[in-house]
């Protein structure tokens, strides 16, 4: 059969938005071309909103090559500025790869934000009541309760859609305003540095921070965990049977309730995950970067995460490189800043720009499957 | 009125329309007869202007059509009524109706109504311009799309298998007016696979196979064996390899089960049924008596208000899916679509659909890829299906390759069991036999089926005991010997106070 009549009668609206790229068995398999075509568009989207953002550059009385130079120095200069990008990507590479998980089983988790931000002040607690410990219990005890807490703040919204019908958007989003509140008021009151100026925890103990991956370096260990998380949602997702569910509930729910899978726990399962992975997040950032619970740590991370999640279409192990492409150019900018003067906010215009140009390139790759 | 030549169209390695001449004159209605991916819908997205031939002219109405859009194709006269009706079930009649209308200045409301009324009388179509869409029967939606075509001054009618999802009164009405519509002069082109309405209906037929005409001729001068034959290239009455045999054990036994919805209404009263070994029991009737409620409850998608379920002696009543999978009880749903397959998923995945989480697809915690790809490859080849590789996504499929697909995991493990509704909607004569054959061979060798389908020759042929569905309860089951089809018509419309009304069927 003629690829083209075949992809004619291609169902748009239940297949996944990406194959399973270790599936690829032949020359013959649909999936190999795919992936490549969709590879080669994500990095045209990612040139045009360079090129587009070098206007815009030029625009602001800057050289877009000089400006350009800075950031890949800022990104790459030095290894100090990759352990500073790469310690920018853990949290987004944490939590955006929970919320692929959710958005492919058709979960609309946007509360990556709050759940980093109780995940931060549980580890934060640890951190600074269990002093006596030393650090091989301490720092893991601390990751633990991040992720308990941030499963349970995720467990909130979902308890609401699957007893009231509250649609998780609804839920996820408001509890975002809570648990960044929550830190506020963590500080302001029993966790607060007496005598800061600043809303700040005191700086945790030092057998609580978490260990330098390199010596000499601010990198600390936290993109081993992001890896390996990301490693493990890959084959959980494509090689367990826990994955195979997700993807059916994130098909059709007749089709779930067909092969009697249950719609409810799989929605539970993997908000509580996606909860947990970004209370990871949120210990990883006040035990690795600031040593300290301070406030707004958790800023536009879950929304990051959502982006990441969607620049990666949705495939777990391309959050892995989309993740660490927002740290980086995140990293590079502030340089780009510093030593150009070229304002940092353009370099959400630079994201901004990549995720509309990455979305419309999908959805134009959408319509020729479909047409 | 309408006159195409040599019309020729590929896709990739496929010859879809191979030369094809097309002629319809004004009155008449003509059949396009052939199976699925034979070129139908190909020929009329060209005429349609939704493709561009490779070659070819077409006429209409004297004036050579060249390069046009669709809605050229609108704006000369030819209209297309598809198989899913482009209605907005929020707004009623009128302003469908009125939605349609993209040139020229906006009409008056009251006055499209008045016309929706003096068309609605004219032929029959008892529409209201105000009632809600999504309150009307599948039967009334489609007027409403008749309406609309008539409104924009549609000369010829081009309705792709209208009547799908209609219930047999509807069906009757509809082939009435269509008649009407020919008799004031109105061109209609009918498509369709099914022979016994092309006699009910239509004055020519030509059927297609392949791309290509395999046979023109007045409705008068043809046989149902005839047309049959052109169309699918093989004789397909001949007969069923039903070998006689006693009905063993009973397999499958329900009791006095009784459905509510969330509203409390009785959806199934107190239905009584009994698969024995190498049996199969055929249910008949309209579709919305309560079939897809017996269907769902019977296979665990939803629970009996009151009643009981055995399967082999053991109370399944409520047991999960699974377990009721593992005693030996499959199932075939009607939609294909969206219910028993996952189009983004590959046939390997979709064989799999229902014991991905059993051994020796699940190894400890993992999936075992091997194992699916080593049994794909096993059913591919025993119950042919046309597929390039295992990987490939179900969707890609033809629809008769996908029922395969669904029939090669239903049937092939053997079940005790098997509940079948509607396994052939919307397959082509050729896959119809696939699976009618497919479920007689399992009855053959000691299976029990419950077979329901809303084409009666298609139950009283596949049943050894024939029942029929009305108003939530099963009734009048006999031996298919025994079968008077007087009494039956009257038990499938029996359901209603009124036998002429419409059954509404809820979306």
């Amino acid at each position: 059969m003629s690829a083209s009549l075949g992809e004619e009668e291609q169902q748009g609206r239940t297949a996944p938005l990406n194959p399973p790229a270790d599936s690829v068995t032949g020359p013959d398999s649909p999936h190999a071309s795919d992936v490549l075509r969709r590879l080669g568009l994500a990095i045209l989207a990612i040139t045009l909103s360079f090129v587009v953002s070098a206007i815009f550059i030029g625009l602001s009385g800057k050289n877009p090559a000089l400006a350009y130079w800075s950031l890949v120095r800022g990104a790459f200069g030095s290894i100090d500025s990759i352990a500073f990008a790469l310690n920018k990507s853990t949290p987004y590479v944490l939590a955006g790869v929970g919320v692929a998980l959710c958005f492919r089983a058709r979960v609309i988790n946007i509360g990556g934000e709050g759940q980093i931000a109780v995940g931060g002040i549980a580890a934060s607690w640890v951190a600074l009541s269990g002093s006596g410990l030393p650090g091989f219990l301490l720092i893991p005890l601390a990751i633990l309760a991040g992720s308990f807490a941030g499963a349970a703040w995720a467990a909130i919204p979902a308890a609401m859609r699957l007893t009231r019908g509250v649609h998780e958007v609804l839920g996820t989003l408001l509890m975002n305003f809570v648990g960044v509140l929550l830190v506020s008021e963590a500080l302001h009151g029993p966790m607060g540095e007496v005598g800061a100026g600043f809303p700040q925890s005191p700086l945790f103990p030092e057998q609580a921070w978490l260990p330098a991956l390199i010596p000499g370096t601010d990198l600390h260990i936290g993109i081993i965990l992001a890896v390996i998380a990301v490693i493990v949602c890959h084959f959980g997702f494509w090689h367990t049977p826990w994955g195979f569910r997700l993807r059916l509930i994130g098909s059709t729910e007749t089709a779930a309730a067909y092969a009697g899978v249950s719609t409810a726990r799989g929605f539970a399962g993997v908000m509580l995950l996606a909860g947990a992975l970004a209370g990871v997040a949120g210990a990883v950032e006040v035990l690795g970067v600031h040593y300290r619970l301070i406030q707004g740590f958790s800023q536009g991370f879950g929304f990051n995460a959502v982006a990441i999640a969607l620049l990666a279409s949705l495939n777990p192990a391309a959050v892995l490189p989309a993740g660490l492409f927002f740290g980086f150019l995140e990293a590079g900018a502030l340089a780009m800043q510093r030593e150009i003067g070229v304002p940092s906010s353009l370099i959400y215009v630079i994201q901004g720009l990549t995720m509309i140009f990455v979305l419309c390139a999908l959805g134009i790759s959408w319509r020729r499957q479909r047409v | 009125m309408l006159e195409m030549r040599g019309i020729r169209k590929r896709y990739g390695a496929i010859q879809a329309n191979d030369g094809i001449d097309l002629k319809v004159d004004a009155g008449r209605i003509v059949g396009l007869l052939g199976e699925n991916g034979s070129g139908k819908s190909t020929l009329m997205k060209v005429l349609f202007g939704v493709v561009k031939a490779d070659s070819g002219t077409i006429r209409f109405r004297e004036r050579a059509l060249v390069n046009h859009t669709p809605r050229e194709a609108i704006a000369a006269g030819i209209s297309m009524i598809h198989q899913h009706f482009m209605l907005v079930g929020a707004m009623t009649v009128l302003e469908n109706v009125l939605l349609g209308r993209k040139h020229g200045a906006p009409p008056r409301r009251s006055e499209v109504a008045d016309r929706i009324r003096k068309t609605s009388a004219d032929f029959g179509l008892d529409l209201q311009p105000d009632a809600l869409i999504a309150d009307l029967s599948f039967g009334h939606r489609q007027r409403v799309e008749i309406v609309k075509a008539l409104l924009e001054g549609a000369d010829l009618l081009v309705l792709d298998e209208p009547t799908s999802n209609l219930s047999p009164p509807e069906i009757k009405s509809l082939l009435g007016i269509l008649r009407k519509l020919a008799e004031q002069g109105r061109a209609i082109i009918f498509i369709t696979h099914k022979l016994g309405e092309v006699f009910d209906v239509c004055d020519e037929v030509v059927v297609l196979r392949d791309g290509k005409i395999t046979g023109k001729s007045a409705i008068a001068g043809a046989t149902r064996k005839d047309l049959a034959h052109m169309m699918v290239g093989r004789d397909i009455s001949v007969g069923l390899s039903r070998t006689d045999r006693r009905p063993g054990k009973e397999v499958l036994v329900a009791r006095k089960l009784t459905w509510r919805d969330s509203a409390g209404r009785e959806r199934l009263k107190e239905i009584d049924l009994t698969l024995h070994e190498g049996e199969i029991l055929g249910v008949a009737g309209v579709d919305g008596n309560g079939q897809s409620d017996l269907v769902d409850v019977l296979a665990g998608l939803k629970l009996p208000s009151a009643g009981t379920i055995e399967l082999d002696g053991k109370n399944i009543t409520r047991a999960t899916v699974g377990n009721r999978l593992r005693t030996g009880l499959a199932y075939i749903p009607v939609d294909r679509a969206a219910t028993s397959l996952v189009a983004g998923m590959s046939i390997e995945e979709n064989l799999g659909l229902r014991d991905f989480d059993q051994p020796p697809f699940r190894r400890r915690i993992w999936l075992d890829h091997r194992k699916f790809r080593e049994r794909a490859k096993a059913r591919i080849a025993e119950f042919s299906i046309l597929a390039r590789h295992p990987d490939m996504p179900v969707g890609m499929l033809s629809g008769g390759n996908q029922q395969k697909v669904v029939i090669a995991r239903e049937i092939g493990r053997e079940p005790r069991a098997l509940i079948a509704f509607q396994a052939t909607w919307g397959l082509d004569p050729g896959a119809t036999r696939f699976v009618i054959d497919q479920v007689i061979a399992m009855r053959n060798r000691g299976g029990a089926v419950l077979y329901i389908a809303s084409e009666l020759d298609e139950v009283l042929m596949v049943g050894d005991r024939v029942g029929v569905m009305s108003n939530g309860r099963l009734i009048g089951v006999v031996p298919r010997q025994e079968v008077d089809l007087a009494q039956i018509g009257l038990m499938m419309a029996g359901g209603f106070d009124n036998p002429d009304a419409t059954p509404t069927i809820k979306s």
